[in-house]
């Protein structure tokens, strides 16, 4: 299938190189009163075929024309259609202002059009929309370092990615707050995740070439999903064009870490995709030969360039009544971390003063292939001006191969041996892993005008995830150092053999009436009723074999030399299917209705209403000893009223206030009371943990003075009940454990202001976010009394909400050059100490050290067709460092990356 | 006319809050789970939920796993013999009662009767254990979720009294006691358990008790193991180690990982006076980050039946057991009190019958005497705190009686 869009891609390509020799029209379109250029705008013949788009400078060409009388038509959306006639008899230079349209006043009555034009940019949809929020464009996509959406959302006032060192895998958080207090959604509803331990697909798989804009939400109105606390992240796909619209791009990059040393390979065909049961049946007692060696057999290599390659594709038929888009995005990349994960405990030594102290430090490489596709197809039909149906497609594919080779040695005596550096225990810990992610979302869409009065609009909605990891392999052996550093044998200790598949397959539907009506000349109300039911299945699988080494003829643990040479049995015969607490089957059924209302007033938009959702979740294990928390249902429903109000100061500026509240629910695995393995955390369920619940105040002041130029200030308060945050039980061989829990009220206050400007040919965009967040809660505190007892209490300590970021900055300067048709931009990004993970020990949290990253990217249109490209990302080398005080208990290092590549539009 | 809409707006609001007023809070059931009463115990074959008394003389055959609910008891009279097949275990949350004698131990063993055959005693959340003068042979192998099994197991702050018994040929960890429970382990034989892993007694996070007058003999780790945990470091471990015999212990998880007759770490405290340790990869280790000022040692014999012993994967390794009495680079040093033998013969404490075993296989029989001949140093040599000789054999007869 991948193969045949590559060979259409291809053709379209070759196509494109063999118009004819006739004349050629070209200019330039511009914005009437700002003279900037316009890119996207569709320049064509009436009634004949073909036509131009204006590149990123507004220039356009059509070429092989007939000589004759044409009439022109530009058409560029929020703009007034430009129309012309001309007579074309030689080539020619024609440059075209576009007056851009005023908002009609009787839209705001009744409803116009079920083909709603969307807003010339992102900054008009910010103006014009009902709540707070700021939107990316696909041209700032474009412009900008960023392969993915994840990337790109970086630069969004308030928004920080979370990153896990060891995977590219990034979640969103917005204003602080943890990726779970948010809403990822594609075209406006939620995609399942195919990752065990996360319940949003991550950023990094969406490629931002297919993405229209992304809006992000920070406050919600009662007809959006009430589960986000810090705000919405709406992944929009491009629609069907109203011309023809092809855009290729490829690049290849290499990461600046593979400078340094080799990428750790193994072979990916020795992964067998079945375990021993799923062959044979249950009975089947696997033999020692089952199991495959060469994927525990690491080479090195040459870390191969990273590669990518994408297309869009689109174009209308029969009258423009019938539509398509579709795109492909392939991304192959290569990268790895160097990882430093140190072990720390509580220093009971004589006179420490229970200090945590490092008790193991534990060297980690990572050497990942993550090989992505996404094809996005878009498909609308528009019935007449009052009806339209629109079939959306996404299906993601991703496949990560990640060796890990860990190496761990024991600082404090728990091992024996250990009299000072290079002395002691040490532990070899080597990972494979092979895995496959699949989502497939289907979205059918009806928008309906019964009458001028009358709005309905619908959607059905099948989402369905699923990540297979067969024969994840680990093996672990250890030799001891001397204290006169003679060093014993290395000893073969397990090979454990896991093959885990999970998946997530949501059914939605959603419905909603809207009335609108005028009142008075100036005023307008619009009333929205609508509701949603999903439900939401989740399954675990998992089967374990534990490979332990044959003992010697005397009984002793054999030593290991090499893979190849090592002698096992396998301790579970029949593996754990049948009784792994890890399998589980879960589900969540929400039913949600609302009530809303909005109210146009002379210079006031005031739109309020409630919105109900009721929320039952559950799951099964499989228990190996009867226990009463193997099966459980929780249900709750929350009452979520929210109220925007908009002034209008002038016509270029806004000053807006809105209250709602939220909730955010916990993930269905972290429900279930066993561990669900991850990739480098491994999370046990808590079914106790209670769903959150937030009162969210915003106000902000926006001013756009002129088109790309923005000023915003805002200020937020929130009362979060039971945040839910993650604990740390503990960590073995740099694989941690841990379990959500809630640890009482938080409240979280701060303030974020927005600044774009173009001087000339320099931009300068930058957004700043101040947070302040605390929750107080009862750790373990040990201390010893002049009378030499120690004891341990509970004791209060008050510290920020987890995943709270105090300051954030995004600053970017961009330098665009109209006449040398070239874009530079410069791209800041710094983020504050950030607490990662809550200890029970007082004093102990874990904590991401302030991170400054800077990321360059330039390109240069060449020919008509054609611009160069090039990226540099994590220009600084910045590590992510966390600390428990000054403590150091891991550093990751990624290094440089650098990609250059070429765009062609049609 | 806008009056009109501020009342919609009001109502609206009104709504809103009356809605928030009667908010349904959140409500998690687990589902009842049905679990049988427990029925009581009649010879032959037995499984599920159990109480009550097995009879002296009987024998009962566990055909699957047995537990012993929260509140209910199993006893067992001296003599009775219980035959474990199918790899079955007992879980015991309840009060588990074993009391044999002397002339009628009580038997359990599996049908196999090869190491690593059957459960063992899963005790995590049980309400009181006693064992006294019964066998508990060939337990631990992994469960069906392909863990190691300890063969006795408590996690909870209970007594444990484990008296005159024997358990043999065990796999993983022997016992495994952990979360402040008592413990009271008195005069028991340990036989050549463990397969490439696995403590004798590992007792963690705030035991308390005694562990004297015990036989540990090629267990595959450590003999006996004192810590507290690195997460929760109070309350202490702490133990009262004294008059055990600890052999060949140590030997089959490698040289990477030596075994030790006793350890004391991670902020545990262990007082070790009287014991004979002969033959252990390494005597007594006492690491860094264990409570080493408080812990108290002494008048221990260190014994080794070799100059040097081959090591079992790199034979040109030799190691001098001599050594390792107390391993460089922990925190125990030799005690004027302590008899630490310089050679071979010196300091020899005289089993009546032992071969010089040092390293033997999981499984291994154990068909020796430890008693001691008249003529041995260990005699008399003892901290009178705890008692005059040294080793499980005393000549006060407060000794094992195995």
């Amino acid at each position: 299938m991948k193969k045949i869009i590559y060979l259409i891609s291809l053709l379209l390509f070759a196509a494109s190189f063999s118009y004819g020799q006739q004349f050629t029209l070209k200019g330039q379109i511009v914005d009437e009163t700002t003279k900037e250029p316009l890119t996207g705008a569709y320049v064509h013949f009436d009634d004949i075929k073909g036509g131009a788009i204006t590149d990123a400078f507004g220039y356009y060409a059509i070429n092989g024309i007939n000589p004759g009388q044409y009439k022109l038509k530009v058409k560029y959306i929020g703009y007034t259609e430009y129309e012309k006639k001309i007579q074309i008899s030689g080539n020619q230079v024609l440059n075209i202002p576009l007056v851009e349209k005023a908002q009609s006043l009787k839209l705001v009555r009744v409803y116009g059009k079920a083909n709603k034009e969307s807003e010339a940019s992102s900054r008009r949809s910010e103006k014009n929309a009902d709540n707070i929020t700021n939107v990316i464009s696909a041209q700032a996509m474009l412009r900008s370092p960023d392969i993915n959406a994840a990337n790109a959302l970086s630069r969004v006032s308030g928004v920080t990615i979370q990153r896990n060192s060891g995977s590219d895998d990034a979640y969103a958080i917005i204003r602080g707050m943890e990726p779970r207090y948010n809403n990822t959604l594609i075209n406006g509803v939620k995609v399942t995740s195919p990752d065990p331990v996360s319940r949003f697909i991550s950023l990094s798989i969406v490629p931002s070439d297919l993405l229209e804009n992304i809006e992000v939400s920070k406050s919600l109105t009662p007809e959006m999903d009430g589960d986000a606390i810090g705000g919405t992240v709406n992944l929009v796909f491009k629609d069907a064009p109203q011309y023809e619209y092809f855009k290729a791009n490829g690049s290849i990059g290499y990461s600046g870490l593979f400078f340094n040393r080799k990428y750790d390979n193994f072979n990916q065909g020795a992964v067998q995709s079945k375990s021993p049961v799923q062959r044979f049946g249950p009975a089947y007692l696997a033999p020692p030969g089952y199991f495959s060696r060469a994927n525990l057999d690491f080479t090195q290599k040459n870390a191969p360039p990273t590669s990518l390659l994408g297309f869009t594709y689109g174009r209308r038929f029969f009258n423009n009544k019938l539509g398509f888009i579709i795109g492909d995005s392939y991304q192959n990349q290569y990268y790895g971390t160097n990882s430093q994960f140190n072990n720390a405990q509580l220093d009971t030594r004589p006179g420490k003063g229970f200090q945590p102290v490092i008790s193991d430090v534990a060297n980690r490489t990572y050497s990942t292939q993550q090989m992505n596709n996404g094809l996005s197809g878009h498909l609308d039909y528009k019935f007449d001006d009052n009806n339209k149906l629109s079939l959306d497609n996404v299906f993601l594919y991703t496949r990560l191969v990640q060796s890990r080779l860990s190496i761990d040695t024991s600082i404090l005596g728990g091992n024996g041996g250990r009299v000072g550096p290079g002395t002691g225990t040490v532990f070899n810990d080597n990972r494979s892993t092979l895995q496959n992610q699949y989502v497939e979302n289907l979205k059918l869409s009806g928008k309906h005008v019964l009458s001028p009065h009358f709005l309905f609009d619908w959607a059905g909605v099948y989402s369905n995830a699923t990540q297979v990891s067969p024969d994840r392999a680990d093996i672990s052996y250890n030799h001891l150092v001397n204290p006169d550093f003679t060093s014993t044998p290395d000893y073969f200790n397990n090979v454990s053999r896991i093959w885990q598949k999970n998946g997530n397959k949501d059914l939605s539907a959603i419905a909603n009436l809207g009335y609108k009506t005028g009142i008075g000349i100036n005023n307008s109300l619009e009333l929205k009723v609508g509701g949603l039911y999903r439900h939401s299945t989740r399954y675990n699988l998992q089967n374990e074999y534990s490979l332990r080494p044959t003992a010697t003829a005397n009984g002793v643990k054999s030593p290991f030399t090499d893979i190849y040479s090592a002698d096992w049995i396998v301790y579970n015969v029949t593996g754990s299917l049948a009784s792994d607490k890890a399998n589980y089957t879960a589900y969540e059924n929400i039913t949600a209705g609302y009530g809303e209302f909005k109210l146009t007033l002379n210079k006031l938009d005031v739109l309020g209403g409630v919105r109900v959702e009721n929320t039952e979740q559950g799951y099964d294990t499989h228990p190996v000893v009867l226990d009463i928390r193997s099966n459980a249902k929780k249900t709750y429903a929350d009452i979520l009223p929210s109220l925007q109000l908009k002034y209008k100061l002038t016509e270029t500026s806004n000053l807006r206030a809105s209250f709602f509240k939220s909730i955010s629910r916990p993930a269905l695995y972290e429900l279930v009371p066993t561990p669900t393995l991850g990739q480098s955390t491994d999370v046990t369920g808590n079914p106790l943990v209670q769903h959150t619940k937030a009162d969210n105040y915003d106000m902000r002041y926006e001013l756009f003075p002129r088109k790309e130029e923005q000023l915003f200030i805002g200020v937020f308060y929130k009362n979060i009940v039971n945040p839910i945050e993650f604990a740390l039980n503990g960590s073995n061989n740099g694989q941690l454990s841990t379990t959500p829990q809630n640890f009482g009220t938080a409240k979280v206050a701060g303030a974020e202001v927005v600044y774009s400007k173009y001087f000339g040919n320099l931009g300068v965009s930058g957004n700043y976010t101040y947070t302040y967040s605390n929750i107080n809660t009862t750790k373990i505190y040990t201390s010893t009394d002049a009378s030499g007892v120690t004891t341990s209490v509970p004791k209060l300590q008050s510290r920020p909400l987890q995943g709270q970021t105090g300051n954030v900055v995004n600053l970017s300067l961009l330098y665009k050059n109209d006449k040398q048709k070239a874009f530079v931009q410069l791209a800041y990004t710094y983020s504050s100490r950030t607490l990662t993970l809550v200890y029970s020990n007082y004093g102990y949290d874990y904590y991401q050290q302030p991170q400054s990253f800077l990321a360059l990217s330039g390109e240069k249109q060449v020919s008509k067709h054609f611009t160069l490209t090039t990226k540099v990302n994590n220009l600084l080398n910045t590590p992510t460092t966390v600390k428990i005080n000054d403590l150091i208990q891991s550093k990751d290092i990624y290094n440089v990356s650098f990609n250059i590549g070429f765009r062609y539009a049609l | 006319m806008k009056l009109k809409y501020s009342y919609i707006l009001a109502a609206n609001l009104l709504l809103a809050a009356t809605f928030s007023a009667c908010q349904k809070a959140e409500l998690t059931t687990f589902n009842e789970i049905k679990i049988p009463t427990s029925s009581p115990i009649s010879p032959g074959n037995i499984s599920g939920f159990v109480k009550g008394t097995l009879v002296t003389g009987q024998t009962y055959t566990v055909t699957a796993d047995l537990t012993i609910k929260k509140g209910d008891t199993l006893s067992a009279q001296p003599g009775t013999i219980v035959i474990v097949k199918n790899n079955a275990q007992i879980n015991v949350q309840g009060s588990l009662m074993l009391i044999g004698s002397k002339d009628q131990p009580i038997l359990f063993n599996s049908d196999s009767n090869k190491p690593g055959t059957w459960g063992g005693l899963q005790c995590d959340t049980a309400e009181a254990i006693t064992i006294k003068w019964t066998h508990i042979d060939n337990t631990g192998g992994p469960d069906a979720k392909g863990d190691a099994r300890g063969s006795l197991k408590v996690k909870k702050a209970i007594n444990v009294d484990i008296e005159d018994s024997w358990f043999t040929n065990g796999q993983d960890d022997l016992m495994a006691i952990s979360n402040g429970a008592t413990v009271t382990i008195l005069r028991n034989t340990i036989s050549s358990s463990g397969s490439t892993d696995g403590e004798g007694i590992n007792l963690k996070t705030g035991v308390k008790g005694v562990v004297a007058y015990n036989v540990i003999f090629s267990q595959a780790g450590s003999g006996i193991k004192l810590e507290t945990s690195s997460k929760i470091p109070f309350p202490q471990t702490e133990v009262d180690v004294y008059n055990n015999t600890l052999i060949s212990n140590g030997w089959r998880r490698g040289s990477a990982e030596p075994g030790r007759a006793v350890s004391v770490g991670v902020n545990g405290i262990g007082h070790i006076y009287n014991n004979i340790i002969v033959n252990c990869y390494h005597g007594i280790e006492l690491f860094t980050d264990g409570d080493i000022t408080k812990t108290t040692y002494g008048n221990n014999l260190f014994y080794a039946t070799v100059d040097t012993y081959a090591d079992l994967v790199v034979p040109t390794q030799k190691i001098n057991i001599r050594d390792n009495f107390y391993p460089e680079g922990a925190a125990g040093k030799p005690q004027i009190s302590d008899l630490i033998s310089k050679k071979i013969g010196d300091k020899d404490p005289l089993f009546v019958n032992f071969d010089g075993t040092v390293a033997a296989p999981n499984g291994f029989p154990n068909n020796y005497d430890f008693r001691l001949k008249n003529s041995s140093p260990a005699f008399s040599a003892g901290n009178p705190k705890y008692n005059l000789d040294l080793g499980a054999y005393t000549s006060d007869g407060k000794g094992n009686q195995h």
